[in-house]
């Protein structure tokens, strides 16, 4: 459960559907400058919300950049794992 | 035999028929009458049901061998033809949002070229079957409700809007050649001036302020109307975070300084998203709005979002004795397929 994961599963999204080269992701990066748009973010959470087991709610503040979106998802991730506790 | 969204769509083109003061005559033959027709997703609901028999039950259940006729996307548009005895183009237009809208115009063509006297068009949509609302919801572009708010959840230019709120529906005109119609002395509800067609060519989902200008400008010029002679715009405004402001900029663009003059109003929130059928219900307000000379608000809009701001807003309730002699109706479709009608006040001798 390390932010690493959440990094890891986004540049495998990446590699799978599209041609950005996922090597020179950062958590600096912006969405728009890895070919993440509104409807790839959406899919990329659904993504999440399978691997992780959390659930993204509606009022998710759309994130700029690579970092504020791994942020936001290991907040939800840690928040579930404390409630499993 | 016929899905919901066929149901619905009959019905509203034999009582948009009747209404026109025409005969319902299913062995009639006429040769220069058309159907267009327009829906997104046609027999979805049929669809759903086969699924869930052959993939839940165990052992699979049947599949009706009348599935394929009853879920085709034209099927709605050959029922109307067959209950009317209407022997010319039959057509199915399927443009997301903008399905009947674009029916609508395309059957405006056939009439305006001469091909047709007469042309049934609008549209229907069953939209609430399971699986689709699940990835309507899966986008996150509906609103939330539950008891209390499910009345007022769809809030179009409202700066706390959620999104919107599908629904069900079917709607029809009579389009009918101009002299036709006054030599039988028909009710004239209004005249359909013109029709604009874009695409936006960039993004599935992500509307393009130049597409939708153009598509208004399109619409204006077919008709040899200026800006300042439209009275009324029905906007396409579905609540949505992104989609509102552009319109509203598309529209500040197309109208320059009478835009903030300029009656805007989104009926969805009173009748929701019906996808196929939304243009044609919407189109029907438009026309209502010049036949009585007073015009729809936007419902639930307390608090109108700043990115909506510049133009005159309809809120509260309607606005009654306008002066309306021409109006516009936007439809905004994913796929960024734009359509736009321009109505008149009829001018009936």
């Amino acid at each position: 459960m390390s932010e690493t994961d959440t990094l890891a599963l986004l540049r495998e999204f990446l590699k799978k559907h599209s041609d950005q080269d996922s090597a020179l992701v950062t958590l600096e990066s912006p969405l728009s400058s890895v070919n993440i748009d509104s409807l790839m973010l959406l899919e990329l959470i659904f993504e999440f919300e399978e691997k992780f087991g959390i659930s993204v709610p509606n009022d998710f503040p759309t994130p700029d950049t690579v970092g504020e979106l791994v942020g936001a998802v290991d907040a939800l991730r840690a928040r579930n794992t404390g409630a499993a506790n | 035999m016929m899905d919901r969204y066929s149901q619905l769509g009959t019905a509203s083109a034999l009582a948009a028929w009747r209404d026109a003061g025409l005969p319902v005559d299913a062995a009639g033959d006429q040769r220069d009458g058309g159907v267009s027709w327009g829906t997104s997703l046609g027999g979805t609901q049929t669809f759903e049901d086969g699924y869930r028999n052959i993939y839940l039950q165990r052992p699979p259940g049947r599949i009706s061998p009348l599935g394929v006729i009853m879920g085709m996307n034209n099927a709605c548009a050959s029922h109307i033809a067959m209950q009317l005895g209407l022997a010319g183009p039959c057509h199915t237009f399927s443009v997301a949002c903008s399905s009947s809208t674009v029916a609508i115009g395309e059957g405006f063509r056939r009439v305006r070229s001469g091909e047709c006297s007469v042309v049934v068009a609008g549209g229907s949509d069953a939209t609430l079957s399971y699986g689709v609302l699940r990835a309507w919801q899966a986008m996150r572009v509906l609103a939330d409700g539950n008891e209390e708010t499910a009345a007022h959840a769809c809030r179009p230019f409202h700066r706390q809007r959620q999104g919107l709120v599908l629904g069900e529906g079917g709607g029809a005109f009579i389009l009918e050649d101009w002299d036709r119609a006054v030599a039988r002395g028909a009710r004239i509800y209004a005249e359909l001036a013109s029709f604009g067609a874009t695409c936006d060519h960039s993004h599935l989902v992500r509307p393009n302020l130049d597409g939708q200008v153009r598509a208004m400008r399109i619409a204006l010029a077919d008709a040899d109307l200026a800006p300042a002679q439209i009275g009324y715009v029905n906007a396409h405004g579905t609540a949505t975070r992104e989609g509102d402001p552009i319109e509203i900029a598309a529209i500040r663009e197309v109208f320059g300084d009478h835009a903030e003059a300029l009656p805007v109003s989104a009926t969805k929130s009173m009748h929701g998203h019906m996808l196929g059928a939304t243009g044609v219900i919407e189109s029907i307000a438009t026309i209502l709005s010049l036949y009585h000379q007073a015009i729809p608000p936007t419902a639930h809009l307390d608090d109108i979002d700043p990115a909506c701001a510049g133009v005159r807003h309809v809120v509260g309730g309607p606005l009654r004795d306008v002066p309306l002699e021409a109006a516009l109706c936007n439809s905004f479709a994913f796929g960024g397929s734009n359509a736009v009608l321009a109505f008149r006040r009829q001018r009936q001798p």
